[in-house]
């Protein structure tokens, strides 16, 4: 089990990839989205917002709706945003559950692995 | 008579059988779309193996290809796993060699193609062959893979950046479900209105557009201005529906059949026959020799407006 501080540091280094990453920010100019992410064994719940390209994270849920929610046992969770593991095997082995348009869904695989991706 | 079946995952509208002869061998080639029912799919295949001369994948890609590099879809290797005793092709091996003769044809034999002509290839890497052979034309190409595999209004411009993102994309891309990178089922009947509005400046722009035909379909902005299309898998109907939304001239990379031009997942399955060795021993210049030996040409259709 991974600590909610924890999933905040690998949140943060997430943060930093995609800060370097100018290519990504413009590819994600258009796609204005908030993303809760909650852990179902801790008490811990963060938010994600994107908004012409730039990336926000804070701790807690935000007063808007989400786009998305992602849902996982704060290790998976964790190692997810640290780069450890990539969101596909957890997504298909029902590990990770997203909430959310399945188009949302592959834009956001598409953003964890443009900055942990090979 | 020698029997080639493809399983689509696609619509059963498009269902479809020919007879034709082949360099002296009769065959019967037919198409059934599972309607994007997987399981459907795979007891299909299961009953088909072992019955048929060759089966073809369609509405799938199995593999994908990007310079030197191969992905292989999970979904893809799943149906292809159903199948123990019959050949059984994607359509890649051939896209590798005809698609590729195909744009060369027209660089040597006609003006559609010219330097510097405005390319969008709606997807490239499971066209990777017809990628280069229009980058070694000094086309200027848009790849447009992540705009309408995954929405990103991001044009690839270059053969090495498609090569760097499929190698950080398509290893963990590929085990997702097919269907969430492609449209599958009732998805290739209907359009999809809010990214075809919003990406219809890649098709405006562009003298030619190439690729995957459900793609270009499901995409498709309101009016074209004459433009070339070049793909394949379009029916009468089809033929009729880019004459309507303004395309200029079809060109067809498969040969036409009763009005229909088949995937190449079933003229790859053709292929193998009359090669008569495993596909996994067919080398591209194998695939080359019996193309020419059959007279295999782009068909090349103006639809006047």
């Amino acid at each position: 089990m991974a600590t909610h501080e924890e999933i905040s540091a690998g949140l943060q280094s997430f943060y930093e990839g995609y800060q370097k990453n100018s290519k990504l920010k413009l590819m994600n100019r258009d796609w204005n989205r908030v993303i809760r992410i909650i852990a179902s064994d801790i008490d811990s719940q963060h938010t994600l917002t994107l908004q012409n390209g730039e990336l926000t994270v804070t701790q807690g849920v935000s007063d808007q709706n989400p786009d998305l929610v992602v849902t996982s046992d704060s290790e998976t969770l964790a190692d997810l945003f640290y780069g450890d593991i990539t969101p596909t095997e957890p997504y298909m082995n029902g590990t990770l559950v997203i909430q959310g348009s399945e188009d949302d869904i592959v834009r956001l695989d598409f953003i964890s692995l443009m900055i942990w991706g090979e | 008579m020698k029997r080639v079946v493809s399983i689509s995952l696609g619509s059963s509208k498009r269902d479809h059988q020919v007879q034709v002869e082949l360099l002296g061998e009769q065959f019967e080639i037919s198409r059934l779309g599972v309607n994007g029912d997987f399981e459907e799919a795979v007891a299909k295949l299961k009953q088909l193996d072992g019955q048929v001369d060759a089966i073809g994948l369609g509405g799938i890609d199995v593999y994908v290809y990007a310079g030197d590099r191969r992905y292989a879809f999970k979904d893809g290797l799943r149906l292809m796993g159903a199948v123990k005793s019959t050949p059984v092709v994607d359509g890649s091996g051939l896209k590798n060699t005809l698609e590729r003769e195909t744009v060369t044809f027209l660089l040597q034999n006609t003006d559609i193609i010219k330097k510097g002509t405005r390319v969008l290839m709606v997807s490239a890497v499971d066209r990777f062959g017809m990628a280069e052979a229009f980058a070694a034309a000094e086309c200027d190409v848009t790849f447009g893979d992540l705009i309408f595999t995954a929405g990103i209004p991001y044009p690839i411009k270059t053969l090495q950046e498609l090569k760097e993102m499929a190698a950080k994309l398509l290893p963990e891309m590929t085990q997702l479900p097919f269907h969430m990178l492609y449209p599958t089922g009732e998805k290739q009947e209907s359009r999809d209105e809010e990214k075809a509005q919003k990406f219809a400046p890649y098709y405006y722009d562009a003298e030619i557009i190439a690729g995957d035909f459900h793609f270009i379909k499901r995409y498709l902005p309101d009016k074209l201005n004459g433009q070339t299309i070049i793909t394949n898998t379009t029916t009468a109907a089809d033929v009729e529906f880019l004459r309507q939304n303004g395309a200029g001239r079809l060109v067809t990379t498969t040969p036409v059949f009763e009005g229909r031009s088949f995937g190449t997942n079933v003229i790859e399955g053709v292929l193998v026959v009359l090669l008569g060795k495993p596909s996994s021993e067919i080398t591209p210049e194998d695939y080359l020799d019996i193309i020419n030996k059959l007279d295999f040409r782009p068909k090349i259709i103006e639809l006047d407006n």
